[in-house]
């Protein structure tokens, strides 16, 4: 993946309506925006506000159900955004390891 | 999602450790890129990989021989030059004394989740993803569908 897009995802993830947004798409399923906000804090119109934010993200997908917009989860922008984490520690493992074998190599030249 | 943690024991003193985590010629041994860091609130760091990729930083916190923190800026140039939007996260390292010597804990957090710690407010809780083992069950606890896409 672009490291742009993990970006974008990131950004949309970054407001915490969002995430129980996705987390309320994730336990019910496909919804539209009056379920969700049936089970949210927020009105819904702002529920559509997050939604279309989600959707420019690649998060949600939508679908048309008579006058309302059926929206779901999109995992892969989500996995992939996991992923870039997991890479993020790999890397960690290795410049920590480096960091371990070098302070004993300058250590054993004292 | 949000938040990578990892750590190391070296049997050395924290006092031996610090110099190896903030000096720049020392960082570039071990980082996996050229470093040249500023290590001071608001210094600047330059990080240059052997593939033409620099990425820059912002030095937040200094204890010596215990914390060090900086925020990666949200873009990295590469080798062509073209300039990539990345995910802005933060990092902290910490140094403790312990029986075997020093215990170096890196925590790497995306910008969000550092205001979220910060703020009032609740966030709804994100895994923690430690080690690639991690990865699949952090899919499954964030949602039951990725899951199946993952496998």
């Amino acid at each position: 993946m672009r490291p742009d897009r993990t970006d974008a995802v990131f950004s949309a993830l970054a407001d915490p309506t969002r995430r129980q947004v996705i987390r309320a798409l994730s336990e019910q399923g496909p919804s539209t925006a009056t379920g969700l906000a049936a089970n949210l804090p927020v009105t819904r119109q702002a529920v559509t506000k997050h939604l279309s934010a989600l959707a420019s993200a690649g998060l949600v997908t939508s679908s048309r159900r008579g006058r309302e917009k059926l929206y779901q989860i999109s995992p892969r922008p989500l996995t992939h955004a996991v992923s870039w984490m997991a890479d993020l520690g790999a890397r960690w493992d290795e410049r920590l390891a480096a960091l371990r074998d070098h302070v004993a190599t300058s250590k054993g030249r004292r | 999602m949000a938040t990578v943690e990892r750590e190391i024991t070296i049997p050395a003193t924290p006092a031996e450790v610090w110099p190896v985590l903030t000096q720049s010629d020392e960082v570039s041994v071990w980082f996996g890129a050229d470093v040249e860091l500023d290590v001071r609130p608001g210094g600047r760091g330059v990080f240059r990989w052997s593939d033409g990729t620099e990425r820059h930083a912002v030095v937040e916190a200094v204890e010596p021989e215990h914390r060090l923190s900086f925020r990666w800026l949200p873009f990295q140039h590469t080798a062509g030059r073209d300039v990539e939007a990345i995910p802005s996260t933060r990092v902290e390292i910490t140094l403790d004394e312990v029986a075997e010597g020093t215990r170096v804990r890196v925590v790497e957090q995306a910008a969000f989740a550092v205001r979220a710690t910060a703020g009032a407010a609740p966030a709804p809780r994100w895994p923690v993803v430690r080690s690639a083992v991690d990865r699949r069950a952090a899919v499954r606890r964030s949602a039951p569908e990725l899951a199946a896409i993952d496998a």
